[in-house]
């Protein structure tokens, strides 16, 4: 495979790298700022001209995951670019494959995990994430001795990890387990309140769920932990994909209008639907949903119906400096649509593994357990403030701590973030958590209404 | 109590309008050619994704992208009896043949539009705006639209099997492949002529479903699935007793998943076809002789 040897503009807040890098024109990494100068100053002056080293994703890039699954393609695409513009791992490039994996089912994953360890031998796989248990791919890289980092976001990880860390500690997950959104939902709530920008109208909470792993998790964690937070759940509805005609699930939340609606269903298709079929006769209700309307079809679809709607995501790129400068640069390299918060997730995780890897002396093809077991303590050890914040992994689990529920410190671990479609033709608003926040909660139109 | 019964009915006519329009095409042609298209659902994304096309990258108004989506869906009807219905009519087990070859056509089609559109939701310009308001119920009028074309559909179909030379063809045809040869009816020209009519209606499905459930490359599989569903329930290859039985289906599925929650919906749903299978085995509008229209 011929690797690209376009040199891109690397993962660093200001100054014009470009220019820095290619020309040579200063000689320490101390001008550079963000964590990447940590990989170049370990680079010195080596250009990334050595035996590339290879590296993999396997990710859903046709089915019904496809939009994300192209963006983790670009997003593992521009680290490399990046990296190697940095001087790669000491000198050596890295040279990405990617295998695809469709609906995502655990045979599938690991079939593709395993080819990209036998067609081209690579030492980590970087992948965003894989709906199925979030428990296979683990074994391919036990197996071969190799880095596997992922956004599976599953407890499914933390739990097998921790159940033989002898075995696994090859296997990170690069944010927090999706067991985080219940609790961190209950907590924005609570805060909200505590704020004074939003009052309940009654205790009672809908929480509408789809069939699957993720979403299940989800509303469970809401589920279990509402009464401690003063909540009643009054529909605990699961309903089936694709769900486009939302009637009879509507009728119901209408009958018994709660204070709060939570959908951690999350295709943004379905999700749009929802919004246009509540709003012609809305209950006073906040609506929090997951993942689907930080897709830009979610508010090409729903519109004006997508006005006030709270969702969360527990890792994606904030709109800080260092978040927008990558939102930039992946717009540049991939067009004005395409979607850099599911791309920030195997190009941060790319960056923890390189940087780990260069620390730790290199990295290690199938088989060098020894080398790769170097590089995995390095990377329990660091704390990397990247696009999508702080990656910082729980010992024994290999999993990155959530920030505020997990810890109350911003630094040290990654932020849940709520943000808030205040305008559909614009972008989202982020509201929490502090300091990251660059809006306010506003009350939604039907509630003021 | 009245407003729940109303978004009951309502959202029943909705899926059932939904199961309809899908149907229509895959049952015409299952019932002339003993033909099952795996490729339906992938024709129907192709036809949204064509219409979408026309109108917002070519400017077409509405009526003519419609027209543009079941002329193109109707070259992939023709395409799909040259590549793989005309030289697997010539071999053995035909049917069990061209399931499993329309299943990889299909497949084509579905990353054809993956590449093309690429793999974001997109909205369905073609859409009717505005509702009705019944009893504090809001009806979209484009659910009524989709209604109102699902039963012209059906009618259109009717007329075309019962009041034409070439509806009359394709009888014989289904009736008995071999026999209709001999009376000097051209078969591989029905079957051509079946599958461009079944492109052409799956692209009006195609327009019809994105409308509610938006454009996704992967789109017609659920429509797919449903249509199967109701094909079987009604009795296979039944295009009348088809729409009837997708609407029955659809108010049926809107009433469980009140009652009972809308995670049992398509369990029940399978429910009644295994219930309708053992009481009238070829369906709830079928024959027991091998005539399907």
């Amino acid at each position: 495979m011929k690797r690209s040897t376009r040199l891109s503009t690397p993962n660093l807040i200001a100054g014009s790298r470009r220019n820095f890098l290619i020309k040579g024109g200063l000689t320490t990494a101390a001008a550079l700022t963000g964590m990447p100068a940590m990989l170049f100053s370990m680079n010195s002056e080596a250009r990334a001209e050595g035996e590339p080293i290879p590296v993999g994703q396997c990710g859903p890039t046709t089915d019904f995951a496809a939009p994300d699954g192209i963006e983790f393609k670009n997003g593992l695409t521009l680290a490399c670019e990046e990296i190697n513009a940095l001087g790669g791992i000491l000198g050596r490039p890295l040279e990405p494959s990617f295998e695809d994996t469709a609906q995502m089912g655990d045979a599938t994953n690991v079939q593709a995990a395993q080819r990209l360890v036998d067609r081209y031998g690579v030492h980590a796989i970087l992948n965003g994430y894989n709906i199925g248990s979030g428990a296979a791919i683990q074994e391919v890289a036990a197996d071969n001795g190799i880095i596997y980092v992922h956004y599976d976001t599953t407890i499914g990880h933390n739990d097998l990890v921790k159940s033989n860390p002898d075995r696994y500690w090859g296997s990170f997950q690069g944010d927090p387990a999706e067991y985080w959104y219940g609790p961190g939902f209950l907590k924005f709530l609570q805060d909200l309140e505590a704020n004074k920008e939003w009052t309940r109208p009654n205790n009672k909470m809908a929480v509408i769920l789809s069939a699957g792993v993720y979403a299940s998790n989800i509303a469970n964690a809401v589920k279990e932990q509402a009464a401690a937070y003063g909540w009643e759940i009054s529909l605990f509805e699961t309903v089936g994909v694709p769900a486009s005609e939302w009637g009879p699930t509507l009728a119901k939340i209408r009958q018994d209008p709660p204070a709060v609606i939570c959908v951690t269903h999350f295709l943004p298709a379905d999700l749009a639907q929802f919004c246009v079929q509540f709003a012609p006769n809305p209950t006073p209700s906040l609506i929090y949903m997951q993942y689907g309307p930080s897709i830009p079809a979610f508010r090409d679809i729903a519109k004006e119906a997508a006005n006030g709607i709270i969702y969360a995501t527990v890792v994606g790129a904030l709109q800080d400096e260092i978040g927008t400068a990558f939102e930039k640069r992946y717009k540049d390299r991939f067009g004005a649509n395409a979607g850099h918060n599911s791309g920030a997730q195997p190009y941060d995780g790319a960056y923890v593994w390189a940087t780990a890897a260069a620390l730790a002396g290199g990295s290690g093809e199938p088989g060098n357990a020894d080398q790769n077991r170097k590089v995995a303590q390095r990377m329990s050890a660091m704390i990397w403030r990247g696009v999508t914040g702080t990656t910082r992994f729980m010992p024994l689990e290999n999993a990155a701590y959530t920030y505020p529920t997990q810890t109350n410190d911003s630094s040290l671990g990654m932020p849940h973030q709520f943000l808030q479609i205040q305008d559909f033709t614009k972008g989202p608003g982020l509201i929490a958590p502090a300091p990251y926040g660059t809006a306010k909660f506003v009350m939604p139109p039907w509630i003021k209404a | 109590m009245t407003d729940v019964l109303i978004q009951i009915v309502a959202s029943g006519l909705t899926l059932g309008a939904m199961y309809a329009v899908a149907t229509v095409g895959l049952s015409l042609v299952y019932g002339s050619l003993n033909m099952l298209n795996m490729a339906h659902g992938a024709v129907l994304t192709l036809g949204g994704y064509v219409c979408y096309a026309a109108m917002t990258l070519a400017g077409l108004p509405a009526v003519l992208a419609f027209a543009v989506a079941a002329a193109v869906c109707a070259a992939a009807g023709l395409a799909i009896y040259f590549a793989a219905a005309l030289p697997l009519l010539r071999s053995g087990n035909f049917e069990t043949n061209i399931f499993i070859a329309t299943i990889g056509i299909g497949s084509v089609i579905e990353n054809l539009m993956l590449k093309t559109f690429g793999p974001y939701p997109i909205p369905q310009p073609l859409a009717v705006p505005g509702h009705l308001i019944v009893g504090g119920v809001h009806i979209p009028y484009q659910n009524l639209f989709i209604l109102g074309v699902a039963l012209a559909l059906m009618a259109a179909v009717a007329v075309l099997l019962q009041r034409t030379r070439t509806g009359r063809a394709i009888r014989a045809t289904s009736m008995n492949r071999d026999a209709a040869q001999l009376m000097g009816v051209r078969v591989g020209k029905v079957y051509a002529q079946v599958l461009a009519l079944s492109g052409a209606l799956a692209a009006v499905s195609g327009i019809m479903i994105s409308s509610i459930a938006t454009l996704t490359p992967v789109m017609g599989g659920d429509p797919m699935l449903k249509a199967f569903i109701v094909c079987v329930v009604a009795g296979l290859g039944n295009v009348y007793g088809a729409v009837v039985a997708a609407i029955l289906l659809g108010l049926i599925e809107a009433g469980t998943q009140y009652v009972f929650g809308v995670r049992w919906s398509f369990a029940i749903l399978l429910l009644i076809v295994i219930v309708v299978l053992i009481w009238r085995p070829y369906g709830l509008f079928g024959r027991q002789q091998v005539v399907r229209l």
